[in-house]
Order: C-alpha cells, then sequence, then structure tokens
C-alpha cells in the first residue's frame, strides 16, 4: 500500500467512525465501538477533531492534494442548450 | 488495429462492443478468466433467495452470438502480465499476445479479513455465475449461515438467507448495515425486518477466525463461537489491479487505476473502465472507487470508442443509486448525513415522508425522501430515500439535478404527475425540497 492508499483508507474509516458516532447520538441509532490502542485514540481523539477544526477550503485543498483520477482531464460538459 | 479487453464483465463487454462500433475493421479481443461473459451477476442474491426461478434467466447474451458479433471472447484463460513497451500481453497457454490498444477492466475482488481459515471450503464469495450454481444447491442442505460485513451484496445476501428460511447470524464491526453509505434512519426499516425475521445481529463485532476441518463447522468472533455451514463474505470492493499494478500503470489513492475522462491510463495506448479504475466524482472532485454495473459498462463504452479511433468523455459521477433489501427500496445519490459528516461539509436537511400513489389507490406505499443542500449555493449534494417502491426513478432523476447543478428551489416548485395509479398530488421530493427552502430562508 503506497503512503497516499495508507492515508485515504485510514481517513476514510476514522472519518466515517467519527460521523457514525455523531449521527448514532443525534438520532439514537447503534453507535460505532469507542476507540480502542494508540492507533485508534491517536486518529479518532487528534487528527479528527483537527480535520475539523480547519474551515471547508482548507479541508477541500488537503482532499484534493492526493494524487488520483481527479488531477487528470475531467472536463465537465456543458448540457444546456445555447 | 487489434483491440484487446482484460475482463468478461459489464467494463469489457461495454468496451468490446463500442471498439468494434467505432473501428468496424478493427480485430477485438476479450479475455476472461471465467466461464462465462454477459450474464448479471448482481442477479444472483435473487436466485439464491428464489425471486428468480433460475439463473439461466441472468444471461444476456449467448457465447454464440459473440462469435457471430466478430467478438473473439477467450474463456477460462488467464492473462498473466503486461508489458507496455513491447505493447504485448502473456496469456496461460497462448504465450505473448500483441495488442495496439489495450482495455483493462479486471473488476473487483472482496476484501479479505486476514483471519485464520479463510482458505476453508464454506466461504462464499458471491460473483461468480457457474460457483453460485452450485453454491445454491449446496444451500438447499444449509440450516446456519454466518453473514460477515453488510456491504450491498451482504443485505441482498441476508435477505436470501431468510427467504430460505436458512438461520443467519450477521457480524459486522460497524454499528449499522451499509454504514460506509446510508444513514442509520434510512436502513432502519431493513434492520427492522431482518430483527421480525430472527436474523441475530451483532454490530460492533467481528468474526476473529474461521474453524473447520477442511470445511468451515463454525467462526471464532468477538463475542464466542458461532455455528455456520456457510459463511458469506460481504466485504468491502477491492479493486482488482494486480496486473496494472505490476505493469508500472499508476494506481491512486483508492487502489483504483487512474484514469482522465477518455478513460485513458498513465500509457496512452491503455485505457481502464470499471471497479479497476478510479472515477472523479462530480461535487466534490475527489477520485472514487467500487460504483455500479452501468458505470462500469458506461466507461466501458467510453474506453472502448476512444480506443477504437473515436472521441468521447465520460462525466464526473454523482452516483445515483439504489436496491431492494427484502420488503424495502432505499436508494440515494452522492452524500448522506453520514458521509456529508464525515468530510465535514456544510449542509441543510429538507426532508418529509410523502406517499407513492394517491392516498385511496390500492397498493399506496409510504417513502421517505432526505435531500441535502448546500447552503452556499443552494445546490442539491446528497439525498437517501427508502420506501417500498418508487426509489430507484427519484434516485435517477435527483442524479440529473445535481449533475446540471440546478437549486433546491427548482425542485421546491417542481412540476409532477399526478396520477392515482402511479402518483399522489404531493410529491415527495417537492415537499422535501419546501423543507429545505424554509430552512435556507430562516423561516423555520
Amino acid at each position: 500500500m503506497t503512503f497516499p492508499q495508507w492515508i485515504r483508507t485510514n481517513s476514510e474509516h476514522y472519518l466515517l467512525c467519527d460521523a457514525q458516532d455523531r449521527m448514532a447520538r443525534s438520532k439514537g441509532f447503534n453507535a460505532p465501538n469507542k476507540p480502542r490502542g494508540l492507533k485508534d485514540n491517536i486518529w479518532r481523539r487528534v487528527l479528527i477533531p483537527v480535520y475539523h477544526m480547519m474551515p471547508w477550503g482548507l479541508k477541500k485543498l488537503v482532499m484534493q492534494s492526493i494524487p488520483g483520477s481527479h488531477k487528470k482531464s475531467w472536463p465537465r460538459k456543458n448540457f444546456r442548450s445555447k | 488495429m487489434k483491440i484487446v479487453m482484460l475482463g468478461g464483465g459489464p467494463g469489457g463487454l461495454g468496451a468490446a462492443g463500442a471498439a468494434q462500433g467505432t473501428d468496424k475493421s478493427a480485430e477485438i479481443v476479450v479475455y476472461t478468466q471465467f466461464e462465462d461473459v454477459a450474464y448479471s451477476p448482481c442477479g444472483i442474491p435473487f436466485v439464491h433467495g428464489k425471486e428468480i426461478d433460475s439463473f439461466d434467466r441472468l444471461f444476456l447474451a449467448t457465447k454464440e452470438q459473440y462469435v457471430k458479433s466478430g467478438i473473439d471472447v477467450h474463456y477460462e484463460t488467464t492473462v498473466d502480465s503486461i508489458n507496455l513497451k513491447k505493447k504485448t500481453i502473456q496469456v496461460q497457454g497462448e504465450g505473448e499476445i500483441g495488442y495496439d490498444k489495450l482495455i483493462i477492466c479486471t473488476g473487483w475482488l472482496y476484501k479479505e479479513l486476514g483471519i485464520p481459515g479463510e482458505d476453508l471450503d464454506g466461504i462464499y464469495r458471491v460473483k461468480n455465475i457457474r460457483s453460485a450454481m452450485e453454491w445454491d444447491k449446496f444451500l438447499d442442505n444449509v440450516k446456519t449461515a454466518v453473514v460477515v460485513e453488510c456491504g450491498p451484496i451482504a443485505v441482498e445476501m441476508v435477505s436470501a438467507m431468510v427467504h430460505r428460511g436458512i438461520k443467519t447470524t450477521l457480524i459486522d464491526p460497524n454499528p449499522w448495515p451499509m454504514s460506509d453509505v446510508v444513514d442509520p434512519d434510512i436502513i432502519e426499516p431493513v434492520r427492522k425486518d431482518w430483527e421480525d425475521a430472527g436474523v441475530d445481529m451483532r454490530w460492533g463485532e467481528k468474526v476473529t477466525a474461521i474453524r473447520g476441518d477442511k470445511t468451515v463447522t463454525h467462526v471464532e468472533t468477538t463475542f464466542g463461537d458461532v455455528q455456520a455451514d456457510i459463511v458469506i463474505l460481504g466485504t468491502p470492493k477491492s479493486p482488482n489491479n494486480d496486473l496494472a499494478k505490476a505493469a508500472g500503470i499508476k494506481i491512486g489513492s483508492t487502489g483504483g487505476i487512474v484514469i482522465d475522462s477518455r478513460c485513458q491510463t498513465s500509457d496512452p495506448d491503455v485505457y481502464a473502465a470499471g471497479d479497476c479504475a478510479e472515477i472523479v466524482h462530480g461535487i466534490t472532485n475527489l477520485p472514487l472507487q467500487g460504483l455500479t454495473g452501468s458505470h462500469a459498462y458506461a466507461q466501458g463504452k467510453v474506453a472502448g470508442v476512444n480506443a477504437g479511433g473515436g472521441e468521447r468523455i465520460y462525466q464526473p459521477v454523482h452516483v445515483p443509486w439504489g436496491m431492494l433489501a427484502g420488503k424495502t427500496m432505499i436508494g440515494g445519490l452522492s452524500f448522506g448525513e453520514t458521509t456529508a459528516t464525515a468530510v465535514g461539509m456544510n449542509y441543510i436537511v429538507g426532508s418529509t415522508t410523502g406517499i407513492t400513489r394517491a392516498r385511496y389507490y390500492p397498493g399506496v406505499q409510504p417513502i421517505t425522501v432526505k435531500l441535502l443542500v448546500d447552503p452556499s449555493n443552494r445546490r442539491l449534494v446528497g439525498a437517501q430515500m427508502v420506501g417500498a417502491e418508487g426509489v430507484k426513478e427519484r434516485a435517477d432523476f435527483l442524479g440529473v439535478v445535481s449533475r446540471a447543478g440546478l437549486t433546491i428551489d427548482a425542485l421546491a416548485t417542481m412540476e409532477n404527475v399526478y396520477s392515482p395509479a402511479i402518483g399522489a398530488l404531493n410529491e415527495p421530493i417537492q415537499i422535501a425540497a419546501a423543507d429545505a427552502v424554509m430552512k435556507l430562508d430562516g423561516k423555520v
């Protein structure tokens, strides 16, 4: 696994855990497991809160910085008649 | 011109047909490791659940039809490697085969659990139709099933096991079914149906080992041992791109092959489509991997046209989706509340529970529609729906709305079909949109 893959896999997983926890609390459903071990705790108690403190523009910048298909040409077609 | 497809799924066959249609003189060759092409693997759980009476119904075309149309399909053939410099592939039993354009459509694999016993007999990874036919006979004698993790295929398989009267235990480390896509309130009716049907659901628990002497007898879990005649894997999709990786083709952060809107990879003579590739999301501009068969087929067609010398581009995706889970339909578009919260997106929710036909018409069903709106531009960023009918059409419609960039105000003032048997006076999408507009305008 490359470093960008590792970052994406982990950030996706822990961001989802955090979001599931918020959803579960606000809507009264089953919550995900509490963080267990050092890795879980660092991601969920430090890195994810830091990410959520960032403004949306900065979050987008961080997400866009990963390598992938979005760095190639993906022109949006205008489907409206002229 | 010789155009070679690796993979006989929707991407590979979409590519083959489109390449042939673009360059009628081209030699079109498809390599697949399986016994068949042109069938619907998505239908397999419904044959297991007895909603469809035969696997034969899942075949879309015969082998003879491909022969007649001039597409040369090599069945049960393994490709070992790709040499980008020489523009060749190494094929078991055939040797080195040249190509002018190569289209990689190698699809996906189940993410393995990385636990002892994964090589035992009795572990079912729903995918190939021939093996599904064998598993279906095996299921006739199965009394206890364990489903490990609850992705979309697992959701369909749990419902299939319920239909067959098989005692099923569902074990998932996540808090609810399809929790990486669906909001808990949307999936709740499905969970409730399973609970009523006696499915033993263990959320937040893990399978730690699969045990048995050659064949599975039980699984070890974080809450104790569970007897199992069969273990059904429902883990997430992982791109099957070892060949591309080994050849030096660029791979992205999702693990999928990096492509542009023409489905061209980092090598100009190689294209990729379907679950082995990563596609750009229309709202966030982030790469995604692991979409639906219809996405794979459409991407395959784009890759095939371009490989054949034509010009076609694939648009960033807004991912309308839907599925049947037991008696309940769920579906949506792009983000739900959980995923929007995960990325930290600012959104407003408009929601309602409406009806699918006139209130007095037989068969009328409730449908819940939840729309997510970006307050900065009033555009739709996601939707989730649950009901017993009418989810697919609404998801498709919202997909176009999102792609066209219409504002929520357009939906809040939309016209709708009213005809007692097929549509109610009030369209639930319009009511949910009006709710969102009230919130956006500070009137609630």
